[in-house]
Formats: C-alpha cells, structure tokens, sequence
C-alpha cells in the first residue's frame, strides 16, 4: 500500500524528518508514536502533500505511484486521506456543499458518475449516523463554531465518506474527551478491511486501546528508532518516551 | 434665463460644452422652461467648476486621467439590437425594460402589472412635465459633481417607475441597461416613485453589447413613501474598457425600507454614489455591495446614509474581492443628525487581496449629532487562507474549485439573501466567471 523509504523532509532549510523507512500492507494499522517535536504531523502532512515542508531526499510509493510527484487533490483522489490534527475552519462553505464537491471529484478521477443531489443526501446521513453527528452539523460552515470534538468527528464523517485505501489520522484523539474518542476510535473501526490500511499518528497510548494496531513504531528526531506490536505501546506508556530514546542513543 | 459661459476654468469640460451648444435645443423637453433652466445653469456650474480631480478628498483614490482622456460624444441612438432579451438575466420572470445608450426601448411591451407604471422620462417630459418638477434633482441637490451635472444638463431619457400605494408588484422589474454603441457618452435618468405602503423589487442590469469605450453616468433618485419597501440591485458588467460614473440617491419615509445591492464585475473604472436619506422615524435600508476585480480594473464607492429621524436602521456590508493590479476603494460616511435618537448604523468593508499589486483603500466615516445611538464600522484585508485552500485539496478538490469556493463563501454573505434564485444563481456566476478570467491586457485607468 504505502512504502516510505529514507525520507528526508525540511521546513525553512530546518531538517525534521531524517531517514524515515516505513512498509504499510493492505489491511494493517500502523501506529507512530513519539513525542512532541519529533516529525510525527510532519510526517502526515509531507504525506498529504503539503508544499510547506520540503522533501530533501528519499521516496515514496503509494500504490505503485510515485506519492511525491502527486499533487495533494491526486493523492486524495487515488485514496490517501489525512485527518487533521486541527481542522480547518472554512466560514460560508457548508460541510454539505464541500463533501459534495469532494465526492464527485474523486467519482469524475474515477471514471464513475457523479452523485445528483439525492443520492449524495441519502449516503452522507448513513454516514453522519455512523459518528453520531447531527444533521445540522452537514449544513454548517465547515468547522466554523465547532468544538474540539466535533471537529475530530467531522474528519471521521468525511474519512467515511472517501472510504479511502490509506487513511493518516493526524492526533485525532487529542482533545477528545472519552465518549468522543470511543465514538471516533468505533468510525475508524468500521472502516477497517482487508484492503484499507490505517497509519494512526498520536502521542497518547489511550487511542490504541480502541484502535488496536497491528504495529507500533516510535519516532525520535525524525527517525523511527523502534518499531514493534501493541505491547510496545503499553511498554512506552508505563516507561515514557525517554526510555526508548535512551535505548536508542546507546544502542 | 442664464447665459451659457463662453469660457471653462476647467478644459476638461469645453467639449461637453460645445455639445450642450450642438444639441441643448433639441434635448427632451427643451420646451420646459424651468428644465430648459435647470440644463444651461446645470452647463454652467461644470464650466465653472469643473470635474473633480484627486486634489478633491472624494476623489483622492480615483484617478481620471483616463475618463477625461478623450472627450465622449452624446449616444446618437439607433444602435438598437435585434433582440436585446437576450441580455437580461437568464431564467428570470421579469418584467423587463430595455434602455438602449440610455433610450427607453420603444418596443418594450407596456408592463403589465397593475399598479405599476413605467414610462419614458422624454414622454413624460412632453405629456406632464410638472409632475417631474417637484422630484427631479430633488434628492440629487445635495453633493453634486460634476458628472452629475454632466446629466443634469445632458440627459435624453430614461424610466420612471411608479408603484401605486398598497400595491405589491409580484416579479421583479429589470431595468436593462444596454449600451450598444461604442465610445459613447450615456447619461440615463431613473426616477422611482414607491407610494405607501407599495412593495417591489427592481433590478438595474447594466450590460454591453461591445466590447469597446464609452462613458456611462447614471443617475437614479428614490422616493420611498410611508412604508413602502423596496428591492434595488444594480448589476454592473459593463465592457472591461468602460467608464461609469453613476449615482444613486435615495429619500426614505417613516416605516420605509430599501434594500439596495451593487454587484460590480464590468468596466475599467467605476465610481459609485449611493445616498440614502432616512427622513422618517422607522426607516431601515440595507446597502449591500461585491466587487470582484482583476486586470487594472478600479471600483470607487461612495456611501453615505443620513439618519435624520428616531428609531432608524441602517447595515451596510461591501466585500471585495482584488485580483492582478486592481484597485477598490470605499468610503462610508454615516451622518446621524441631532435629535435622531435610538438610531442604529452598521457598516463593514472586507476586502480579500489575490494578489501583491492590487490595492483597496478605505475609509469611514461617522458624523454624530445625537445622543442614545448604536454605530458601528469596520474594516478588514485579508488574504486567501492557505490552510484552507490545503484542507480543500486534501479532499480530492483541485485548486482552482478550491479558490473559487472559498472566494464565493467571502463574497456570499453580500448574496445570501438575493431572490429570486434566477437572479441569485447569475450573480454568482458573473462572480465566478469574472475570477477564473485571467483578465489581463484591458486597458485601466
């Protein structure tokens, strides 16, 4: 599905990921855990395509693609969907009006015809059923006057909709207070196939008792310096990030 | 009667006063005495005093250089298109009036609505001159420039509307403005008359069908009676290389209410007057206005609201959007006069820079003579947000869909509230059409 190989990334001439190697099969959860400052965000993001952080070296491939020589809008269309960690607010553009817009341009991408209003109705209220979201919330600016968890629930409902193949979920349990999380981790949950995969990036353990992955990796100075099962999550929650960065310093 | 000058402090204005010479005798109603006045003293008070220049502060932001460039000849008529419906706004159940250079269209079926009349001003002007007397210029008096007096002492025709009290006129009126012949100098009058309690919606729709010059000065007056309420947009998508100078002025009643709209995509300059007097206690108008501006493209509008009575409203929201090298400017002046108490002024100016040379200046103002008042003003620039434009591209939208609806939500707010949908869905797609023009190349001032 996704393979990273020795990626490099910089913001402003400042290097933050430094080698990053990383397989995701069909099917699997990979979490990547680390703590702040260590390139987790920028990771999702040089994902994503964001131009503000600039790729010095390395490569990857998503899907048989070339991800880096895709414009942001192509990687959402071939199927990578990043989860913000902080969802933009845009005022005077609906949540329905965007998620419209957005279905049919990955339809068009597709090949495949675009939904007339009806049709796309009747699928984004089965999907808002699925996080809970009330329907008001569908036509209400897109994040405008939204609450921290709601923000991460309207992800979630667009992450639905997409059924995307990878989904890179950007801390979306921060902020989230317990029911919320359950609510979010249960969305993600039903999503899971045979042929979606799921990168999970967070600085808690919480989420992965919810989300259970199938592997755990722990970044450090833009590197990941551990990877493991979910024990190693519960390993890094009991001993904190410094046991892992002192093993890898002597190591 | 007064004598036309022989000579013009400002040179500007020799040619129009050559044509005035040329022509006055045979302008509409010449046989009008006190009209006949009205022009030659009108001719004079240009010659004297000429047309702005930035020196003046109403003028500081708009350059005429390229409006006074080369002198604009009367529209000699004739110029009349095969079909000029198939200028107005598609979809939409109007009763449609064309002015073709200024001329009502002699073809234009009689409006049928009951209660509504709508002539030619030159018919009225021959059939019932004094009827016109005791409101033409009345509420322009105050103010005037000279392009104003440019009309007053030029004009030719135009459209009187009248809505009878207590009548509700059901479609929109659509004024369809049209010039067709090219480099011409237009100068038409709009006189609405909105007796009692009268409701109706007009809709001003400047088009051009050349791409060419001209210089267009409109002059529209208002007089909204105890409780009418009134819908006035004004479209302007004139041809890129035209020039307007219009105004609008308006006298509201007690328990009145105008909403007035200006969506401004057309023409290389365009300076707007808009005047509203709240006379009655009660009165409330809204002043709406969105431009949206590329290649050299320059909009100047002027407000002002005057709350001359208790317990009058006003909410004025203008929204530009600035793309390539052009430039807006707004100025809102606010007057609340002594004694009109529980009044309440809103005004805002957004402007959404797209680019590094385009350019808005702004400017408020509030004059406040009374006590026990709510005015409010406020202005902001700002740029395109780039999280936003990302966030939209995450989700599969490619980057001009994604520009063009975040400048349709900035701009949306002045044409939530426009109906019927005809008319609010040909805003948007003048809106839209006029930013994914590269729009580069036509000359500016």
């Amino acid at each position: 599905m996704l393979s990273v190989r020795n990626l490099h990334a910089a913001v402003e001439g400042k290097a933050i990921l430094n080698g990053i190697n990383l397989e995701i099969g069909p099917g699997q959860v990979h979490a990547i855990m680390g703590p702040n400052g260590s390139g987790k965000s920028t990771l999702a993001n040089v994902l994503a395509g964001r131009d503000h952080f600039e790729v010095t070296a390395g490569e990857v491939e998503f899907r048989g693609w070339d991800l880096l020589e895709m414009e942001p809008e192509i990687r959402a269309r071939e199927g990578l969907f990043l989860a913000f960690q902080y969802p933009v607010e845009i005022p005077g553009v609906s949540n329905l009006h965007m998620l419209k817009a957005a279905v049919n341009a990955v339809r068009r991408h597709r090949g495949e015809e675009e939904l007339n209003a009806m049709e796309f109705l009747k699928l984004i209220k089965q999907k808002a059923a699925l996080v809970e979201m009330r329907q008001e919330f569908l036509y209400r600016s897109v994040n405008e006057g939204f609450s921290g968890g709601e923000k991460k629930r309207n992800e979630i409902l667009q992450m639905a909709m997409f059924e995307p193949r990878l989904s890179v979920l950007d801390e979306t349990d921060s902020g989230l207070d317990i029911d919320a999380l359950k609510i979010v981790a249960q969305g993600v949950n039903s999503l899971r196939s045979s042929d979606r995969s799921i990168l999970l990036v967070t600085h808690y353990q919480r989420l992965l008792d919810y989300i259970v992955p199938d592997f755990v990796h722990v970044l450090a100075h833009g590197k990941i310096i551990r990877s493991g099962d979910k024990d190693l999550a519960l390993e890094l929650e009991r001993k904190g990030y410094s046991w892992v960065e002192d093993h890898a310093g002597a190591a | 009667m007064q004598a036309l000058p022989d000579a013009c402090a400002d040179p500007r204005t020799r040619p129009y006063l050559e044509q005035f010479r040329d022509v006055h005798e045979t302008l509409s109603g010449a046989g009008v005495e006190w009209l006949a006045r009205s022009r030659v003293s009108s001719m004079a008070h240009l010659c004297s005093g000429g047309f702005p220049t930035q020196r003046d502060e109403d003028w500081k932001y708009t350059p005429l250089r390229s409006v006074m460039a080369h002198p604009f000849s009367l529209a000699v008529g004739g110029h009349v298109p095969d079909d000029p419906d198939r200028y107005g706004v598609p979809g939409l159940d109007s009763l449609r009036v064309a002015c073709i250079d200024g001329i009502l269209d002699s073809r234009c079926a009689p409006c049928p609505a009951a209660g509504l009349s709508v002539q030619s001003f030159s018919d009225m002007l021959a059939r019932n001159p004094d009827q016109l007397k005791s409101c033409m210029g009345k509420v322009s008096g105050a103010r005037s420039h000279g392009f104003v007096l440019l009309n007053e002492a030029l004009h030719r025709d135009g459209v009187v509307i009248e809505i009878a009290p207590r009548v509700r006129i059901d479609r929109p009126v659509e004024l369809l403005m049209l010039s067709c012949e090219d480099s011409a100098l237009v100068l038409p009058r709009i006189l609405i008359i909105a007796s009692e309690g009268c409701r109706v919606e007009i809709v001003e729709h400047q088009v051009s069908a050349h791409a060419g010059s001209g210089l267009y000065c409109g002059m529209t007056e208002m007089y909204l009676e105890p409780g009418a309420h009134v819908k006035y947009s004004v479209i302007q998508n004139q041809s890129r290389s035209a020039y307007q100078v219009s105004g609008a002025w308006a006298e509201l009643a007690e328990n009145s209410r105008l909403d007035c709209r200006t969506v401004s995509v057309g023409g290389a300059l365009t300076r707007n007057d808009l005047a509203v007097n709240l006379t009655g206690p009660g009165a409330h108008c809204d002043m709406l206005g969105a431009y949206c501006l590329s290649g050299r493209q320059h909009v100047d509008n002027h407000t002002t609201v005057v709350h001359g009575a208790e317990n009058c409203t006003s909410n004025e929201l203008y929204k530009g959007v600035l793309d390539d090298r052009s430039r807006g400017v707004f100025h809102g002046r606010i007057r609340v006069e002594e004694g009109a108490r529980k009044t309440d002024a809103q005004q805002a100016n957004n402007t959404l820079l797209l680019s590094r040379g385009a350019e808005i200046d702004t400017k408020p103002q509030l004059e406040i003579y009374a006590d026990d008042v709510k005015c409010s003003h406020g202005a902001t620039v700002g740029q395109l947000d780039d999280k936003a434009l990302f966030y939209l591209q995450t989700r599969g939208i490619d980057p001009a869909a994604a520009r063009s609806m975040l400048i349709s939500a900035f701009v949306g707010e002045v044409l939530q509230s426009v109906e019927p949908q005809p008319l609010h869905d040909y805003l948007c797609a003048l809106l839209d059409e006029q930013l994914s023009d590269p729009g580069t190349g036509e000359p500016g001032p």
